[in-house]
């Protein structure tokens, strides 16, 4: 079963989200802020798939990224992140951090999950 | 309401109450980016959450007010006074909203509706008039070909050209994985790989992605649907898509866009199908013989993509310098936020739930211990006295998950101090000290009510206008302390103003008029300051919309008391008041004496016991005492609770408070007081009156805790429906001391 590791500071998309890819077969790991998150990948989760928000308190989530893909064990992990059509300056950045792919909010299940399929199996 | 509803409603709370109190740091701070972000965050999280639930009236109204948070953010307008006034006002109206989202209700009434769309009317009027000159947003333009020319191939497929760039594998994709999802849009009718890019075997970097795709492909999509394929790799990548029956002269243009080598493209080209011999024959000698000036306009849109790399590497330049400025800044800004990132959310049942078993636990501790004991075994006793402690650190530690920090609560009065100061002309600072201090989550949710009327009055009749103030050698301004700290096993609130004081005699002259005290009677300060807590005390002059609206501090007081706090005033004339609420730290667990009547026990709340006496002969047959010349009824738990059995010989009677009014409570007999774990009665006994929870003995009896309010309630209805129709009261004393 692939995993997807969710970070989002919004308990309710956390919760949608989760829902829709509990749903699709996948497992889901979430944490609420970057910090949390990072603590669980400098441990060594394994993960399939990251899914991150990038205006988050704390640590947001292009730094967050940049943290991740610095992990040896996360250096081609899919990271997605999601973003709203309103946040067109975001993505060059968020690539440019080492994101793989973007999600814009708010998603039908379906396309949700359809750009999931275009990273990981 | 489903959960994600719920959570919905409870995490958007929390965002305006966050945007609320970031807008009032904006005053001080109009151009703070970290303000304006946090702002920009709160409305941004709100509209996403809705989004998600579907909930359109909401989306609808944040929508706007994010836009124009967007515009304060990137410093396109300014934050004025004006412009927070009614950014708050939108704050209200999103709260607003989710009252309707709660309530279950469609959508938002009329009146709501009009609120909302005055709010949104003023919004685009007076601060996005000019959104419609910055609507469109620069986007990249997409790398395509358009059909400019010669005549058209025969080929009923789409013909895609990629070339990866280098980063894809360190950016997490798989370039295989974009074919695959293409193959589930349509038909890889051929495909060819080009690793033409590829280095000598000694310099290639398996890391790096040197691969390009040439595809014929067969699909009802669109073209923009098969682009969206390729999205992510868009910017990084060099792809061409020409759609079924493109002119030949896009394939040449193609062709010669290509890194690779003119003649081999061709004929992979021909190869898969894109292209007969024949066209690519014809093509290229329609090339060689057209005039460069006229290639150059055949191919100008081919020729867009060339600069791309130099596009690129500008772009990247850009990016890489606005990113280091983000990690600089971001490295502040993580370090200041990171202890307000390390939350998580639960929810309070299972919290309660934790609780709920620590209490079992710490019962059955006290079981284990007595069984320990009576064995008279050491090394028993002593295992099981650790075990005791552990439990004990382990109820501590299960009660601090319930506590939480009280500066939420202290932060909404902000808002209050500032609007209402405005109302009333006054200048106020509101000063905030140990917004860290704990206490337990359900006596901060009912601590706000008290705080906000204490915080009212204060700003109503405590402190004085900036005029009165300056005549009596003040600062004009005003100040108001909202502090709270820990003192010796409770928590301590304090309300404090610099204003006029308490006024003794306008209190003492009230009271006497109100029969609250005999004239003459001599009374120390802080007993005459405290008879404003006396039910029906009110002595402002005017009833203003701000306090004195006869619910007076007696409310106050009694709302307190059933958090098991008490509160006390001392003030000094001209220098002003102190409010002091003192609470337990939590409701958990209460201090309880314990009593039994027959074989039951029963758990009074210690705070409410004040003494203990003998059932003297005359009490045995009437339903009150005479207590040092005051009549104190009794309420007989052998009766009320209909039990069997006699009554002992001796009977004793716990004196119990409650907001001023006493009584008895007849017992059999008094066994002294203990800590105890008060445990909820389920739903079926909920509504008994006089009991207000359970807990279970170290034998493993169950004792109920009475609820003395109701019972002393009891007794006060009992008396006055006596008293009806005649001078009871003074019939019953002189009854009572015969």
């Amino acid at each position: 079963m692939k995993t997807i590791f969710l970070v989002d500071d919004s308990a309710t998309i956390l919760l949608s989200i989760s829902g829709v890819l509990t749903k699709a077969g996948y497992a889901v790991e979430k944490a609420p802020s970057a910090l949390d998150a990072l603590k669980k990948f400098q441990t060594g989760v394994k993960v399939d798939l990251l899914i991150t928000d990038l205006n988050m308190p704390g640590m947001n989530g292009i730094d967050f990224i940049k943290e991740v893909r610095k992990l040896p064990a996360y250096r081609f992990l899919p990271i997605l992140f999601l973003t709203t059509e309103s946040q067109q300056s975001k993505k060059a950045e968020a690539k440019a951090a080492g994101a793989s792919g973007w999600i814009v909010k708010p998603a039908s299940a379906e396309e949700l999950l359809n750009t999931i399929k275009l990273v990981i199996r | 309401m489903d959960e994600i509803t719920s959570v919905f409603v409870t995490e958007s709370r929390e965002q305006i109450a966050a945007l609320e109190s970031a807008l009032l740091q904006l005053e001080n701070s109009p151009r703070d980016d970290d303000t304006l972000n946090a702002i920009f965050r709160s409305a941004h999280t709100i509209k996403g959450g809705a989004g998600v639930i579907e909930c359109g009236y909401i989306v609808a109204f944040t929508h706007v007010v994010e836009n124009l948070l967007d515009r304060l953010r990137e410093h396109a307008i300014n934050a004025d006074a004006d412009l927070i006034a009614l950014l708050l006002g939108c704050a209200d109206h999103i709260g607003n909203l989710l009252g309707v989202l709660e309530s279950g209700a469609a959508g938002p009434d009329a009146n709501l509706a009009a609120d909302g769309d005055a709010l949104l009317a003023r919004l685009q009027r007076d601060w996005l008039s000019d959104e419609g000159s910055r609507a469109g947003l620069p986007s990249v333009a997409p790398v395509q070909l358009e059909a400019s020319g010669g005549g058209a191939v025969e080929s009923d497929c789409w013909h895609i050209s990629v070339r990866f760039g280098a980063d894809v594998l360190r950016n997490g994709m798989d370039p295989l994985s974009f074919l695959r999802y293409l193959g589930s849009i349509g038909h890889i009718v051929h495909l060819e790989t080009l690793a033409d890019a590829m280095p000598e075997a000694a310099e290639m970097d398996p890391e790096t992605c040197y691969l390009g795709f040439e595809i014929s492909f067969a699909s009802g999509a669109d073209k923009a649907a098969i682009e969206r394929v390729f999205d992510f790799v868009r910017d990084e990548c060099t792809l061409n898509i020409l759609p079924p029956h493109s002119r030949l002269s896009d394939y040449i243009a193609l062709i010669n866009t290509l890194p690779e080598d003119s003649m081999r493209l061709g004929e992979i080209l021909v190869r898969i199908g894109a292209l007969t011999q024949g066209e690519l024959e014809d093509g290229l000698r329609q090339q060689t013989a057209v005039p460069a000036d006229e290639v150059e306009s055949a191919t100008a849109p081919a020729a867009a993509p060339q600069p791309i790399g130099e596009i690129l590497v500008e772009r990247k330049v850009v990016q890489s310098e606005l990113v280091d400025a983000a990690i600089a800044r971001q490295k502040q800004v993580t370090e200041k936020k990171a202890a307000e990132a390390r939350l998580i959310r639960i929810q309070a049942d299972k919290l309660d739930r934790l609780i709920d078993l620590v209490g079992e636990l710490v019962i059955a501790g006290a079981s284990v211990n007595l069984l320990a004991g009576r064995t008279g075994v050491g090394e028993l006793i002593e295992a099981t006295s650790l075990t005791g402690r552990l439990v004990e650190s382990i109820r501590d530690a299960a009660l601090q998950l319930r506590m939480v920090q009280i500066g939420e609560t202290f932060n909404r009065f902000h808002r209050v101090v500032r609007d209402t100061s405005r109302e009333m002309g006054k200048e106020i600072e509101l000063s905030v000290s140990g917004g860290d201090t704990e206490l337990d989550k359900s006596m901060v949710e009912k601590i706000g009510d008290p705080l906000m009327h204490l915080v009212r009055n204060a700003m109503d009749h405590g402190l004085e206008l900036p005029a009165v103030r300056e005549a009596s050698g003040k600062p004009a301004r005003g100040r108001l302390e909202l502090n709270a700290f820990h003192d010796s096993g409770s928590i301590v609130i304090e309300v404090a103003d610099d204003g006029a004081g308490l006024n003794r005699e306008r209190i003492l002259a009230k009271a006497v008029e109100r029969g609250l005290v005999q004239p003459g009677q001599s009374l120390s300060d802080a007993e005459v300051y405290n008879l404003i807590f006396e039910p029906g005390f009110s002595t402002a002059e005017k009833v203003t919309n701000i306090s004195g609206r006869g619910v007076g501090m007696d409310v106050v007081r009694r709302n307190i008391q059933g958090l098991r706090g008490s509160v006390d005033v001392s003030s000094e004339p001209g220098k002003g008041s102190r409010f002091a609420i003192r609470l337990p730290l939590t409701l958990a667990i209460i201090d309880g004496f314990l009593v039994g009547v027959g074989n039951a026990a029963y758990v009074i709340p210690l705070d409410s016991v004040v003494e203990c006496i003998e059932l003297g002969v005359d009490g045995s047959v009437r339903d009150y005492v005479n207590l040092r010349g005051e009549v104190l009824p009794l309420v007989r738990l052998r009766q009320l609770f209909g039990m069997a059995g006699e009554p002992p010989g001796r009977q004793n009677v716990v004196v119990v408070q409650y907001a001023g009014n006493k009584s008895g409570i007849v017992v059999d007999q008094l066994m002294g007081e203990f800590q105890t774990v008060i445990k909820p009665l389920g739903n079926l006994f909920r509504n008994i009156r006089g009991i207000g929870g359970s807990t279970i003995l170290g034998s493993g009896e169950v004792a109920l805790i009475l609820d003395v309010q109701a019972l002393v309630q009891r007794c006060a209805s009992r008396e006055a429906q006596r008293a009806e129709g005649a001078d009871a009261g003074r019939a019953l004393l002189a009854a009572a001391a015969t």
